[in-house]
């Protein structure tokens, strides 16, 4: 069977028929109930979000055999790629995140069937998996918006979905690449850009949107996969009569709040919970016209897939002031807690915190800084949320604040390893000058300057669940990073200087690296594929292929 | 150039910002833009802000962040969906009557001018790069000499008539305090980071390294790169050195000349950086 399919692939090389007719499939959805081992069928992996897989093909005892299997490096250029978007032509000779430093991969790629689908701005590919190679390209003209980045694709049956920076949600065929549909999400006139991965729950497509430089509102939306059609929008702050509408002074600052969701959220099937991490508060960093907690702004809120209705919310930072949004990844996990087993979430906040909650209803079980230089606070009120220290709110003559508004954390995935019970995070310990420069009573946009001053240095933590305390740190030159634990006890990451590396999840020793020709720019994956255990990572405009030497 | 890469690397160090966060900004938004976006015709947003100040003023304030009656024009969608005054103009021939926004009967070049105007004026919001500190002359200058030759311990490696004399001649109050914190990278708050960082700074602020072989050789530079598996230094005479790591061989010792303010960070109360600054603007 397998000679076969060989044969026939390089018998259509030879003839020069299109890859499109290799092995590729539509996604099989009880995939995406079960941790991931022969695909990678969405952002996180699974729902859960944990960034762990049962893999031990690839482990502790041989890691060091680990080789290149393959390089895939993106190609921009549009000539030969399937064409959409409703911007001009000469909106087709750029994207990638260009303008940012250079084209960067922080989509998690999907795995399916063989395949790999990914999306970068304006561009999304199809690559096979067991060589690299192109099988298409899409390419989008831009009416414009922030080209910083974009997660990734959502897949349903044999469609895939991916957000543009000018706010469209596009549906292509995963078979060919074609466009089936595009639905406009938001007004990229009004500063919103969109680079979230859409997540599927059933027939639900849930998107989120980014973008806070003026003073806009936020939503979560749901959309039907077939016809693009809204389901439902969420508004991250309430509408007047809304529980939470207290927490803001009227109904314009509520309307104005922002709190974009652009994370992809995680969730419970069997509670039937999405669980959104949501952004930070407008204006971003003057709150002198948003007196109040802010709701539910800088939260985790758990809400109905099928409904959009709201369920719970744990607020990570109450009236934010620093840009410290809380769209970290919130991880889902069963564990004991003082004996008893509970059905969990983690989350390793960009302020400085790590959150342990009941993922039921919510509750706080823990809330402790996994950084030392944190100086913001003044201690944990009685529902588990930080309280600020208002002196430390930025000011006219300056304050010196850890962490700066990059964070503690940031998007780059953690990683929950229910062997070690250890949590493993990505963490920088900045320190930044905040200057309030709008002091106006209705100020705009950020309201304030912020200038980095240096810091006490960036680890790789193990965090233990249970207490909070940090089990191990290891010194690396990048602080957020994305991260993979599997069951082989090995925990893949970087050091920020452009190594690949795999780290005992025990200890944070290295085991094993390559220096690739970018630092990784989203978390590692993992997935069997004819038998043998790939480790894949984007570093800049490449994807590295890892397998182990036979 | 190739300097520059050393001193962006060095400055990682200290952990101002990781390699990667550096070129590709970790946040939900980008950095502030480095100048670019759109350019406006200058002397059409001064007509349109005479002409706003003088006839909308009243309702919508004078910089259109609203008024006592009118909303805030900076957050209305209808202006930012505006091209060129063509949709405001429109919009203007009607008015909001129920709502007691009047018409106005303004010509074509008008709109454009005071759309001009509130469109320069959504621009500046948005650019935070743009933003202008104000004052940060708040402090005691008497209790930050206080400071200096005191709990500060400044004067253990500076002197006010050595190598501080005419600092407050040299920097703006801005970034005089950025240096007080932290006198490199983007501490001096220069250009901003991943372009042009530490450009033409002074190198004796960053690390050094020592790294000693088994056999006893040894060789000091200034620090480039350290990770779990290399060490990178340049040497006096300018030739690079790259050293495999393994665990603890060779020896390697790193030291920060500013090992001082990096230790300060955890210890600075912004009333001491504020009385501070206004003591050393006193340094003419």
């Amino acid at each position: 069977m397998k000679i076969k399919k060989c044969l026939l692939v390089s018998i259509f090389s030879l003839l020069f028929v299109p890859f499109t007719l290799l092995a590729q499939g539509p996604l099989d959805p009880s995939l995406l109930l079960k941790p991931a081992t022969d695909a990678w069928p969405t952002y996180h992996g699974d729902y859960s979000g944990r960034h762990y897989s049962t893999l031990k093909q690839i482990n502790l005892s041989n890691v060091k055999g680990l080789t290149l299997a393959w390089i895939h490096r993106v190609n921009l250029n549009s000539a030969g790629a399937i064409i959409g978007g409703e911007g001009p032509d000469s909106a087709l000779t750029g994207g990638g995140g260009m303008e940012f430093g250079g084209p960067s991969i922080k989509a998690m790629p999907l795995m399916v069937n063989g395949v790999l689908y990914f999306a970068m701005p304006d561009h999304a590919f199809a690559v096979d998996a067991r060589t690299g190679r192109q099988i298409w390209h899409f390419a989008w003209k831009t009416r414009g918006g922030i080209h910083i980045g974009n997660r990734g694709m959502g897949m349903y049956g044999n469609y895939l979905f991916f957000e543009t920076p000018d706010n469209y949600v596009v549906s292509l065929d995963a078979r060919t690449g074609k466009e089936r549909w595009h639905k406009l999400i938001a007004d990229v006139k009004q500063e919103y850009f969109s680079t979230p991965a859409p997540l599927i729950i059933r027939n639900h497509v849930i998107i989120g949107m980014g973008g806070d430089s003026l003073d806009v509102p936020g939503w979560l939306e749901s959309r039907d996969p077939e016809t693009g059609e809204i389901q439902w929008k969420w508004y991250s702050t309430p509408r007047k009569g809304e529980p939470g509408f207290e927490t803001w002074p009227d109904e314009y600052s509520a309307a104005h709040g922002g709190g974009m969701p652009w994370q992809p959220p995680t969730y419970d099937p069997e509670l039937n919970l999405l669980y959104v991490p949501t952004g930070n508060p407008n204006p971003v960093m003057a709150g002198q016209s948003r007196n109040g907690d802010n709701l539910w702004t800088a939260s985790i809120v758990a809400l109905n897939p099928d409904t959009g209705k709201l369920v719970w919310y744990f607020q990570c930072s109450p009236h934010d002031t620093h840009d410290w949004d809380a769209t970290q990844v919130p991880v889902l996990f069963d564990g004991q807690i003082n004996g008893q087993p509970r059905k969990l979430m983690a989350q390793a906040c960009r302020n400085g915190f790590f959150f342990l909650l009941d993922r039921t209803n919510g509750k706080n079980i823990l809330s402790k800084p996994f950084i030392e230089s944190l100086n913001w606070h003044k201690g944990i009120d009685e529902k588990g949320q930080p309280i600020r220290d208002p002196e430390k709110d930025p000011q006219i003559a300056g304050v010196l604040v850890s962490p700066s508004s990059d964070g503690a954390t940031n998007w780059p995935a953690p990683s929950f390893n229910p062997d070690t019970g250890l949590f493993y995070v990505g963490t920088s310990q900045s320190y930044a000058m905040f200057y309030l420069t709008d002091t106006d009573p209705h100020p705009q946009g950020y309201g304030a300057a912020e200038r980095g001053v240096g810091g006490v240095g960036n680890y790789l933590r193990a965090i233990d669940y249970k207490t909070g305390k940090i089990a191990w740190k290891h010194s690396t030159l990048i602080g957020a990073q994305g991260l993979l634990s599997t069951a082989g006890r090995l925990l893949f990451g970087s050091d920020g200087a452009g190594n690949f590396v795999a780290y005992d999840p025990l200890t944070g020793k290295p085991l094993w690296h390559a220096g690739l020709t970018a630092n990784p720019s989203n978390a590692p994956e993992t997935y069997l594929l004819d038998g043998r255990q790939y480790v894949v990572v984007g570093a800049g405009d490449s994807l590295y292929a890892f397998v182990l030497q036979r | 150039m190739k300097g520059m890469k050393a001193i962006v690397i060095v400055t990682f160090l200290v952990g101002v910002t990781a390699l990667v966060g550096a070129k590709q900004p970790l946040a939900g938004h980008p950095p502030a833009p480095q100048g670019g976006g759109p350019r406006f015709d200058q002397a059409a947003v001064e007509r349109g802000q005479q002409l706003f100040v003088a006839q909308c003023g009243f309702c919508h304030g004078s910089n259109a962040t609203g008024g006592q009656s009118g909303p805030d024009l900076i957050r209305s969608v209808l202006v930012m969906d505006d091209e060129d005054g063509k949709e405001l103009g429109e919009f203007l021939k009607v008015g909001r009557p129920e709502k007691g926004m009047p018409k106005f009967d303004w010509s074509r070049e008008q709109a454009r001018d005071v759309a001009t105007f509130l469109h320069q004026r959504i621009t500046a919001a948005a650019n935070r790069g743009s933003y202008k500190i104000l004052n940060v002359l708040v402090g005691d200058a008497k209790a930050g000499e206080a400071f200096f030759n005191g709990a500060g311990k400044c004067n253990t490696c500076h002197s006010p008539t050595g190598d501080l004399q005419g600092v407050g001649s040299k920097y703006d109050p801005v970034m005089l305090q950025g240096r007080i914190v932290m006198p490199r990278g983007r501490g001096g708050f220069g250009p901003r980071r991943g372009r042009g960082m530490g450009e033409g700074q002074d190198l004796r602020s960053f690390p050094t390294v020592t790294v000693t072989l088994p056999a006893g050789q040894s060789f000091t530079g200034l620090l480039l790169l350290i990770t779990d598996f290399n060490v990178v230094l340049r040497d006096d005479a300018g030739v690079l050195r790259s050293f495999t790591r393994d665990g603890d061989t060779p020896k390697v010792q790193v030291k920060d000349p500013l090992q001082a303010h990096i230790d300060m960070l955890s210890i600075w109360k912004d009333s001491d950086l504020h009385n501070m600054t206004a003591y050393l603007v006193t340094l003419k």
